[in-house]
């Protein structure tokens, strides 16, 4: 986190992803898989609310337990500098993820099935981001995609959209 | 069913609003206590919903296995990379890269497991994707 990039004037073009991020986001994408193979598992043997509610439980404490650590390895003093200025809602975003587990367990009981939720969750998480960059949403950094990205963006999905269906024709 | 589709719509947009959030409290605080508030927040409420609904402790839970229990901690890494994600690429590559590694590794883990999809379709996917990613590079 040591590498900052230089502010950037609103409404520039973003710069683009280094390799670094590039490759954080994929294994990040790749701990999503192992993320839903082991929630799908607790909600099969139990309930999609208990699978969730274990585990928020669970990051929570992991969370917390990370957080000492670092706190102890960097020594209080430095951890608590009143940096605090963050609003109220920016500590809610909790809210929003529990949630997401009850929409999208309801539709993929209904006939939608995993397959159109997921396809269908695909389009509603691309569409508000985009709109979320051009506003700059929450305030972070404004951002008006290149055509570069956008066509990277579409290949992304139509990829991503194509594996979906993979599974859930093959299925 | 017009319905669902919202319901499916608006799960997806949720995924993307609380990264946006998670996002803002990561660049006033850290990606690690962002992780923290997103699991501590959505556990009290999902805690309340339990509640409410009634059931604390389903027939099935002492006997999942440990892999049902280690969602969690996985969750703590990827919403903290995510939060230090979306103020470095913005909201879209950042979830567009994420969905790519998501499908990737799920087409490796699929193969693996000798799950039941469409190989040429599993493949061109891939093949679209490594393009995008490697557009979304330059």
């Amino acid at each position: 986190m040591s590498h900052e990039r230089p502010p950037s004037p609103v409404e520039d073009v973003p710069a683009p992803a280094r390799p670094l991020e590039i490759v954080a986001a994929l294994g990040t994408g790749g701990l999503l898989t192992l993320m839903l193979l082991s929630n799908s598992t607790m909600a099969a043997h139990t309930t999609p609310l208990f699978s969730s509610l274990t585990a928020h439980a669970v990051g929570s404490i992991i969370a917390a337990l990370a957080l000492c650590a670092v706190w102890l390895l960097r020594g209080t003093a430095r951890a608590l500098p009143r940096q605090n200025r963050a609003p109220l809602w920016a500590y809610l975003g909790g809210l929003s993820g529990a949630l997401t587990v009850m929409l999208t367990s309801t539709s993929a009981n209904s006939a939608l099935a995993l397959t159109g939720t997921l396809a269908i969750g695909l389009a509603g998480q691309v569409v508000l981001a985009l709109v979320f960059d051009l506003f700059g949403a929450m305030g972070l950094e404004r951002r008006r995609p290149r055509k570069q990205d956008l066509i990277a963006l579409l290949a992304i999905i139509a990829g991503a959209l194509l594996i979906i269906l993979a599974r859930g024709l093959g299925a | 069913m017009s319905v669902m589709i919202l319901l499916a719509f608006l799960g997806g947009a949720l995924v993307t609003l609380s990264r946006q959030i998670n996002g803002r409290l990561a660049v006033e605080t850290s990606a690690l206590q962002s992780s923290f508030w997103n699991h501590f927040v959505g556990f009290a409420a999902l805690a309340a919903v339990t509640v409410l609904a009634g059931s604390f402790w389903p027939e099935g839970a002492a006997t999942a296995p440990w892999l049902a229990w280690i969602g969690g901690a996985l969750g703590v890494a990827f919403v903290a990379s995510g939060s230090w994600l979306v103020p470095r690429l913005g909201a879209a590559m950042t979830g567009g890269l994420l969905v790519a590694g998501q499908m990737l590794s799920g087409v490796v883990l699929d193969l693996v497991r000798g799950a039941d999809a469409i190989l040429w379709m599993q493949l061109a996917g891939v093949a679209l994707i490594l393009a995008g990613v490697i557009l979304s590079r330059r």
